[in-house]
């Protein structure tokens, strides 16, 4: 249903990336990570939610992000999560790259053949 | 670092799982709603907006699966996996896992099987209470012809008055003898032994029934006798009404008073019997309480006392008694050890040689394993890597590799304990008559642990290399670079070539060893013994010391009734008798000569001693080369005569003279001359020691005491005489018990036991050790052959002759050999140095041996090269490059 062509693949090796970008405003749940990735990708991102929650946990691992329970404005319990400074760090890092690798992409794909 | 605080995550981690179990369900439930709620509000109905959120979020339990995995480690799981794995990759590869555990099984079980015999005689305790404490005092002579001899009634009872290092002490008779008992089955031999007072409170070993032999025994005329536990379960069935049972011994009645405890052994060596020794008549006889030698003194060193001083304290008596009693104690001393040591004998430096031996074997095993495992691994870098990329922690590849070879190990040390049980049993068969008496072989729960854990601690050593090339390798690199493949880095190629000199110095060192005992073996072979063993019969006989055979006429005339039945047998060439074999341990006497007084302080020089019957040397084939030997002329009552030996002769008589000469043989001073009569060939009495010693002999007519050994050479088998000779002595007396009927090669067989234990070890420990060395040698360049296939097919390709190429790999070959050479010949020279004591007839630095040795393992180093050389030659230049 969702499979869509114009609805791109993440990328692998992007999401971690994306995550912590969603995170970069405020500290969100899992669920609102999805919705704030595709909304502000206009819909063509689709995180796939099975790899969300390993990737939430990886990133918690390498001590970029942490955890907390709250309650919701709909007064439910969930888990937020949160950007640590070297989360920011890391954020600025892969940006930068990512700034630097799609540019020469483009740079490469608007070159005119004729 | 990194590592550590991975682990201490992961650690937590594990302990947060069950509170993070429930979390991460109602984390995924809380998003599965959110979703539903979504797709209401873009208009599903509630059943088809739950039924499209659970679709879109998959499979629930893969993802808990997989975001468990990211932040918790299961150590148990992954062990299991890690073992399977371990097992799996084992079998994946049955040639190289057969030869690791073969290999190790080996090495292993050799270890284990030494262990348990150098446990049982070096490590285990003594059968005696606080053994550490107690020693043994010998008597030294001077000159260094003897270290430890027994002391004179004389002197045991002076020590005794006059030391202050040992609480207590208490002198024995220093060897067993032989006991007739008139069983209810017959007459048996048993084994008796004479202790002097004190002797059991010394040793602080208590009767198991009854009691033990104490000092009032001694002192009073009561014939009471102290049973070992082997003797009453085997002698009495185990009688539990034992005690006051009276047992009739040499025709004397005894009264039982106790029997030991299971497993005891005295100084002396095995016994039944423990008779309470009375030194009181000898002393009183002057001729006897000091010239003859034949105790031995145990001590209980006093509190705070330490053997060096207790060594002290009894030379410096030694030293006055020799100036009180010139004539029979000067030239003598002491020599104080601690009894283990005095127990353990001349078995400790074969012992060491053997622990060593199986040491240097189980250094080589390693070696050998880890470099195979370290060209293993090289072969394997891109599926590390592999694993790496996938995302595997490179802690857990080094554990991996540890467990792979963890299972190796283990397999090898299961295998190897097996060898060693088996091993156990060939050592106790090889190794028992030179073991000491309380030595008990058996692999313990003691030799078991250590092998355990021996396996183990290879195991991680050498899984250790090749689980640290991997967490050093970069494993993009190692994916990407196709071209270099499986080429070995220099550094891991010096490593091997490091590993392979390294196990070909353990075994040129351990050839060499072998190679020397073989000689020191071979000398004491071949150098001939002095008569003709082949063909002859021996039977010990022992008169009981009763009424009926006190003296001298009754025994003679016995022996020669016996020899003349055993003469008129069928089959019987020759037939004669002496009181001793020819044989490691012999009687010694003070000799005396006419006219001859010795140096001052040198004391009187001790011969080799036997009485025979006429015909002895002719039935062994000892030649006479002057004078006579022994004849009817020599009767009991004539003037007393002796036969020498050749080498008696010239050292005594270095002008020659020696026939006629008068001498006297033994400790009464009073005894008359006795003329030489005779010069026959030297007798090679130790088989072990190539030369002879000087030896005189008596007429059994002139001297019928002791026992005697029969020897009857036959037409055919020896052993086929033993019943005849039986029945014959029966039809004299049914009384008498013979005892060891053998064949006199196998009597003298017995005698080099010891000798050739080390040497059979060593060879078979210097063969695998180059069987190991060998392989280690082939497995490095054709590895290295293979990893360099293709620049050798280059090099062809560039016009490179194949002479060229065989010489690349093997002076390369010939390079780490030579290393492990002169690696090698340090080794040498401690193993020569550690042998020396155990070698006869040959020199230390034989060259005999060492160039065998040398020249063995170059043989084979160079047939383990070949293999590899050809098949550099044979390198196909064209598909080496197109690859």
């Amino acid at each position: 249903m969702t499979n869509n062509k114009n609805k791109g693949d993440l990328l692998q090796g992007t999401l971690d990336m994306l995550v912590l970008k969603a995170l970069d405003l405020e500290p969100m749940h899992g669920w609102g990570i999805t919705e704030r990735i595709e909304q502000w990708s206009q819909q063509v991102l689709q995180v796939n939610q099975g790899s969300l929650y390993p990737a939430l946990y990886r990133l918690q691992r390498q001590g970029w992000i942490t955890s907390f329970w709250k309650t919701t404005e709909n007064n439910r319990r969930a888990r937020y999560y949160e950007l640590t400074p070297a989360g920011r760090r890391q954020l600025a890092a892969e940006q930068e790259s990512w700034e630097r690798l799609s540019g020469a992409v483009n740079l490469v794909m608007r070159m005119s053949t004729s | 670092m990194g590592v550590l605080s991975e682990a201490m995550k992961r650690l937590s981690g594990t302990l947060r799982r069950r509170t993070a179990e429930p979390e991460l369900d109602e984390e995924i439930q809380f998003h599965i709603d959110m979703q539903t709620e979504k797709n209401v509000r873009l208009g599903m109905s509630p059943d088809a907006a739950r039924r499209a959120a659970l679709l879109r979020f998959g499979g629930r339990e893969r993802i808990k699966e997989e975001a468990r995995d990211e932040y918790r480690s299961r150590p148990l799981e992954d062990f299991v996996q890690d073992f399977r794995y371990g097992v799996r990759s084992a079998v994946r590869t049955p040639l190289f896992s057969l030869l690791a555990v073969l290999t190790l099984a080996l090495g292993i079980g050799a270890n284990a099987a030494v262990f348990g015999v150098v446990k049982s005689v070096l490590l285990d305790a003594l059968p005696y209470a606080d053994a550490d404490r107690l020693v043994r005092i010998y008597a030294r002579a001077e000159d260094g012809s003897s270290d430890r001899f027994s002391l004179s009634a004389g002197a045991a009872v002076d020590f005794a008055a006059r030391q202050r290092s040992c609480s207590r002490l208490a002198a024995f008779y220093q060897s067993t003898f032989d006991v007739t008992h008139a069983g209810e089955a017959g007459p048996r031999v048993l084994t008796g032994a004479l202790v002097g007072a004190g002797f059991f409170q010394t040793l602080g070993v208590p009767a198991l029934v009854g009691r033990a032999l104490t000092d009032a025994d001694a002192a009073t005329d009561a014939r009471v006798v102290v049973l070992s536990y082997t003797a009453w379960q085997r002698e009495l069935g185990g009688d539990p009404r034992v005690l006051g049972r009276s047992l009739r011994l040499d025709g004397g009645s005894h009264r039982v008073v106790g029997v030991l405890p299971r497993g005891f052994v005295g100084p002396m060596g095995d016994a039944d019997l423990f008779l309470p020794l009375d030194l009181g008549p000898v002393l009183r006889d002057p001729v006897r309480a000091r010239r003859t030698h034949w105790l031995g003194l145990i001590g209980r060193l006093a509190p705070g006392v330490t053997v060096d001083a207790a060594q002290r304290e009894f030379a410096a008596l030694a030293a006055g008694m020799a100036r009180e009693h010139p004539d029979s104690d000067a030239g003598r001393t002491a020599t104080t050890m601690s009894l283990r040591d005095a127990m353990v004998g001349d078995t400790r430096t074969p012992l060491l040689v053997l622990m060593a031996s199986a040491g240097l074997v189980l250094l080589i095993t390693c070696a050998n394993l880890a470099g195979a495992l370290l060209s293993r691994t090289l072969s394997r870098r891109k599926e590390l890597a592999a694993r790496v990329a996938l995302g595997a922690g490179r802690g857990r590849l080094v554990r991996q590799l540890l467990t792979e070879s963890a299972v190796l190990a283990l397999a090898g040390g299961a295998a190897g304990l097996l060898l060693a049980a088996l091993g156990l049993s060939v050592l106790r068969e090889l190794a028992l008559p030179t073991l000491p008496a309380y030595a008990e072989l058996s692999l313990d729960r003691g030799a078991v642990l250590v092998t355990s854990v021996l396996a183990l601690c290879t195991g991680l050593a050498f899984g250790v290399a090749p689980a640290l090339s991997v967490s050093r390798s970069d494993p993009q690199g190692v994916l990407r670079d196709e071209a270099r493949g499986t080429s070995e880095t220099r550094r891991s190629r010096r490593l091997r070539g490091a590993l392979v000199a390294g196990q070909i110095a353990l075994s040129v060192s351990l050839l060499a060893g072998a190679g020397l005992l073989a000689r020191s073996l071979w000398a004491m072979t071949v150098a001939p013994l002095g008569f003709d063993p082949d063909g002859v019969l021996t039977v010990g006989v022992s008169l009981p010391s009763s009424q009926e055979y006190a003296t001298a006429e009754a025994r003679v005339r016995l022996y020669e009734q016996l020899e003349e039945r055993l003469r008129a047998l069928p089959g019987v060439i020759r037939v004669a008798s002496a009181s001793e074999l020819p044989g490691p341990v012999m009687e010694r006497n003070g000799l005396a000569i006419e006219g001859v007084t010795w140096p001052e302080g040198d004391g009187q020089p001790f011969v080799l001693y036997a009485s025979v019957s006429d015909d002895y040397f002719r039935t062994l084939g000892i030649p006479l080369q002057r004078g006579r030997t022994f004849g009817a002329a020599d009767r009991a009552d004539a003037p007393p005569t002796f036969v020498i030996s050749e080498s008696m002769a010239r050292r005594y008589w270095p002008d020659g003279r020696a026939l006629g000469a008068r001498i006297r043989l033994g400790p009464d001073v009073n005894a008359p001359w006795a003329e030489v009569i005779g010069i026959v060939g030297d007798v090679r009495t130790d088989p072990a020691r190539p030369e002879p010693e000087p030896m005189a002999y008596q007429s059994v007519r002139q001297y019928p005491w002791g026992n005697r050994a029969f020897v009857l050479r036959t037409q055919t088998d020896p052993l086929s005489f033993v019943r005849p000779f039986q029945r014959e002595l029966a039809a004299l007396d049914p009384g008498i018990p013979i005892r060891r009927a053998t064949t006199l090669r196998a009597f003298l067989a017995d005698g080099l036991a010891g000798r050739r234990l080390p040497v059979v070890l060593m060879a078979a420990f210097g063969a695998l050790a180059l069987l190991l060395a060998s392989v280690g040698v082939y497995a490095m360049f054709a590895n290295m052959v293979a990893a360099r296939e293709r620049e050798f097919g280059l090099r062809v390709a560039l016009g490179s002759p194949r002479r060229a190429i065989a010489g690349l790999v093997l002076w390369g070959g010939a390079a780490w050999m030579a290393a492990g050479l002169a690696g090698g010949a340090i080794g040498v020279v401690a193993v020569a140095r550690l042998l020396r004591n155990l070698l006869y007839g040959v020199p230390p630095s034989d060259p005999i041996a060492l160039g065998a040795s040398v020249l063995t393992l170059l043989a084979c180093g160079t047939a383990a090269l070949l293999v590899p050389v050809r098949r550099a030659t044979r390198v196909d230049p064209v598909a080496a490059i197109r690859e």
